[in-house]
């Protein structure tokens, strides 16, 4: 672990990297410290800048359905605060006690209600950063629709703390819905799986999350698992048509769980991707293509454990074992490929042995976005003091 | 600053695209003068119509190798002279370009060329089950490429979000003529979110040749209302207690009596002229919780001491008080020869303050004023009515318009919402944000239109100097 500095306030954010700037020393932002594994490690030493003093609600006018906050606020603490006017920020997060919305935020995390709810880039509406100089600079406001100045609330989602460390935010949010309730279902193979979640684009329910998990994390070999938020009839109704349009067109049987039944489960899909694991995956591709992956990285290991967020094209594999071949012939000649196939990516999510964590291996290859990625590095952070490696720029 | 008209570069167009897709006839150029922003006008040299990728990035190097500013063009609806060429220069009119490539309901997605005008899409869609969200009202005529520039809102973006949130892809031509793709079909591309830095950046850092939207699955049913309020103050007060109360209605729009004046004479709706105000409040979702939302929402609306709520009756009723909606700014030539929107921001909770603001300013500067707006946003469009044959007048509604803006700052706002920079409100830049904030977005444009010649003098006020002032109050064509 490097030396860390731990700003007080959002001005020491600024004299701290500047000072860097000045001496040329490398910075990495941490928030939580839970997505330390993601992207590729660091190039050379450098100083911490741990963004978690930094953790104050600046404000919340909750009839407004907005907050701001410091970026250094964890996820639990942003959420209890939420919920005391009965709102949410719909994305969930693994380690919730200890990630940060600003480490959110950069790493563009996304969980299971993403199909119904949106990623986290649709709820920033305004953001405080500082530049790889040391300089603050801001985009978005406080007010739920507007479009002056460039979109920096986007720019900075997903930038891994490379061109500039978030230390506030802006969010709209949603009231909390009255009912939940999951269905689950057990599948028989990868082709009735594939069926059931084409027929699920056309369901007359609204899901806020679709679920395929595979492998022995989870109760059964093939699962799916539906969740549906709303007002309590709502839920009543969506229950039982999608265990009627399952039953009808697809032969499946449906377990409903509710309230506290439900819990146990939730937690487990929320948290899935934090559990340890020697090398853990996520591909992106079109939702058609996620039963296509699972199958590919079943056969690389059979004894992998899946969570698929199969709305979306998002499946998570952690294996059960680092694969015998490495890294390179797994990722590269296997689910790169097939990934691409699809009109998607494969990254590595972790992969604590750091064994052949080469860029093509971690990041993939879109390399037109990333030499454009890398002039605005280069404006926002010249001497690439942000996080350097961590991710892919000429 | 006109550029002289370089007969190797027109050559070169031509050949490009072929010589009945270029214009440089004055006559014909004069159409291309301004946008929905009419104050202030200039022609461009000379107007492409490519039809291909490949043609775009062709013209784009032809351009940078002559040295003359370029600027794509869907169908100049903006309304906030995004489009307009400012020291002339080549225009890149994308209106050829107009294919829907693709439509893919499994993986929920659709591919179109720029120049498809949004209701194409929609009509396109028509019984599949899935529509594109955003509606802009201008939606029969503008194009996505330009609602991808503008990252236009409409109506129903209270529930379902403004273009950026349904755009997942783009292709497009930089500034240096390469051609790239950024995100497409899959979420989460691998890097920095250039989809997000893109829409809404009103042409200025790459010109989009092929769009990737999101496709939203139809809501079950809809409940339609008209909330009939005695006075400004308790409509809007009933539209803070609605988003107070956590219901997210697909649409909550008001119209206030100035309007519905013109509405009616246009329309014959039979909207009750002595209202102050009417809430179009419109739920949708599933049939199993509409009645709940529309209950819920008649008992704040009574509250507040609503004169009724009427509900339309059916889907061709409920057709015909979107018609009025949409179509409103064309009914405002009944009330008046000239008129200046504006597009102001403000928390909802503070509603009933700017209204009642807008009212005073309307009093001060002796102007009649109507409203008609996204209320449900706080995107506020106070249309100011004059006669632009006289100065006097004309130097009022500026006046107003900017002490409304600051307003809107002031109660923490943006003095846009969906219609753009551009170049009327360049030099609102600067109240919004600091030198800091601007020089990083002058950061961003440089590493996509490192030269400025792409779209020049829009959105950013040059470093260190003043702003253009507005001079004239445009009239508006739609909202």
């Amino acid at each position: 672990m490097p030396d860390t500095v731990e700003p007080q306030v959002q001005q020491d954010v600024s004299t701290a990297i500047h000072r860097a700037f000045e001496a040329n020393t490398a910075i990495y932002p941490t928030g939580g410290g839970t997505s330390l594994g993601f992207g590729l490690p660091a190039r050379r030493e450098g100083l911490g800048l741990s963004t978690a003093s930094l953790n104050r609600v600046v404000d919340y006018p909750a009839r407004d359905m907005t907050i701001t906050v410091e970026a250094g606020i964890t996820m639990k603490s942003l959420a209890e605060t939420l919920a005391k006017e009965n709102q949410l920020l719909p994305v969930d997060v693994p380690m919730a006690d200890r990630a940060t919305l600003g480490g959110v935020i950069a790493t563009n995390w996304n969980g299971p209600r993403r199909f119904g709810y949106g990623n986290i880039r649709d709820y920033v509406i305004g953001i405080h950063a500082v530049d790889g100089h040391g300089r603050a600079f801001k985009g978005g406001g406080q007010v739920v629709k507007n479009v002056a100045g460039y979109d920096f609330c986007k720019l900075l989602t997903g930038s891994l703390g490379t061109i500039g460390v978030i230390t506030q935010v802006t969010l709209k949010v949603k009231p909390i819905p009255e009912a939940f309730a999951l269905a689950t279902s057990s599948i028989s193979n990868l082709e009735v799986a594939e069926h059931v979640l084409s027929r699920l684009v056309h369901s007359d329910t609204t899901p806020s999350a679709i679920e395929l998990l595979a492998g022995p994390n989870w109760s059964s070999p093939l699962q799916l698992v539906v969740r549906l938020d709303g007002t309590r009839s709502e839920v009543e109704w969506m229950e039982e048509r999608l265990a009627e349009e399952l039953l009808h067109d697809t032969s499946l049987q449906t377990e409903m769980l509710r309230g506290e039944e439900a819990v146990p489960l939730w937690k487990q899909l929320v948290e899935f991707t934090s559990q340890e694991s020697p090398l853990t995956i996520r591909a992106n591709v079109v939702a058609s293509g996620t039963t296509k992956i699972v199958e590919a990285a079943q056969s690389i290991d059979p004894n992998c454990s899946i969570q698929a967020h199969a709305g979306n094209g998002v499946v998570f594999v952690s294996f059960s074992e680092f694969p015998g071949e490495g890294l390179s012939r797994t990722i590269l000649g296997q689910l790169q490929p097939l990934a691409t196939s699809l009109h998607g990516s494969v990254i590595v999510v972790s992969n604590p042995s750091h064994s052949e964590m080469t860029h093509q291996c971690v990041w993939g290859g879109n390399h037109v976005a990333f030499s454009v990625a890398s002039k605005i590095k280069h404006q926002f952070d010249p001497k690439d003091i942000l996080n350097p490696g961590r991710f892919v720029y000429s | 600053m006109i550029h002289k008209l370089n007969p190797g570069l027109v050559n070169e167009l031509r050949q490009i695209v072929g010589a009945e897709s270029v214009l440089t006839a004055h006559s014909e150029l004069l159409v291309y003068e301004c946008d929905g922003f009419i104050i202030d006008k200039n022609s461009p040299d000379v107007v492409v119509f490519p039809r291909t990728t490949e043609q775009i990035a062709s013209i784009v190097k032809a351009c940078s190798v002559a040295n003359v500013p370029f600027l794509p063009r869907g169908a100049g609806t903006s309304l906030a002279g995004g489009c307009m060429p400012v020291g002339g220069g080549v225009m890149i009119v994308l209106t050829r370009m107009k294919e829907i490539l693709e439509v893919n309901l499994r993986d929920r997605y659709a591919v179109v060329e720029p120049g498809v005008v949004n209701v194409w899409l929609t009509q396109r869609l028509k019984g599949t089950g899935f529509h594109y969200a955003p509606d802009p009202s201008s939606q029969g005529a503008c194009t996505i490429g330009g609602n991808v520039a503008t990252n236009s809102g409409g109506p129903h973006t209270l529930k379902y979000g403004v273009t950026v949130n349904h755009v997942i892809g783009v292709e497009a031509v930089l500034a240096d003529g390469s051609i790239v793709q950024f995100g497409g079909p899959t979420e989460d591309p691998v890097g920095l979110d250039l989809v997000g830095a893109l829409v809404g950046s009103e042409g200025t850092l790459a010109i989009v040749t092929k769009v990737w939207v999101r496709l939203t699955r139809n809501p079950q049913g809809y409940r339609t209302m008209l909330g009939v309020f005695e006075s400004v103050d308790d409509a809007t007060n009933a539209i803070s207690d609605i988003i107070g109360a956590g219901i997210i209605p697909a649409a909550l729009e008001m119209m206030d009596r100035g309007i519905l004046e013109a509405l009616e004479a246009a329309f014959s709706f039979g909207f009750p002229l002595d209202a102050e105000a009417i809430l179009l409040i419109e739920v949708d979702g599933l049939e199993a919780g509409l009645d709940e939302q529309r209950d819920q929402i008649i008992e704040i609306c009574n509250a507040r001491g609503v004169r009724e709520v009427r509900q339309a009756v059916d889907e061709k009723e409920r057709q015909k008080i979107w018609k009025c909606r949409k179509q409103a700014f064309g009914a405002i030539g009944r009330l008046s020869s000239s008129f200046c929107t504006q597009d102001g921001v403000v928390p909802r909770t503070k509603l009933p303050h700017i209204l009642r603001r807008i009212k005073e300013i309307e009093k001060k500067y002796d102007l009649r004023i109507v409203n008609v707006f996204h209320a449900g946003d706080g995107n506020l469009h106070p249309i100011l009515l004059f006669d632009e044959r006289s100065a006097e007048q004309i130097e009022r509604v500026l006046k107003a318009s900017g002490e409304i803006l600051e307003e809107c700052l002031a109660c923490g706002g943006s003095v846009t919402g969906e219609h753009g920079i551009g170049i009327e409100k360049i030099h609102y830049m600067d109240k919004m944000f600091s030198e800091d904030d601007l020089n990083a977005m002058r950061n961003l444009r440089d590493a996509f239109n490192p030269l400025n010649n792409l779209s020049p003098h829009k959105m950013l006020p040059t470093a260190g100097a003043c702003g253009m002032e507005q001079k004239h109050p445009g009239r508006r064509a739609a909202l």
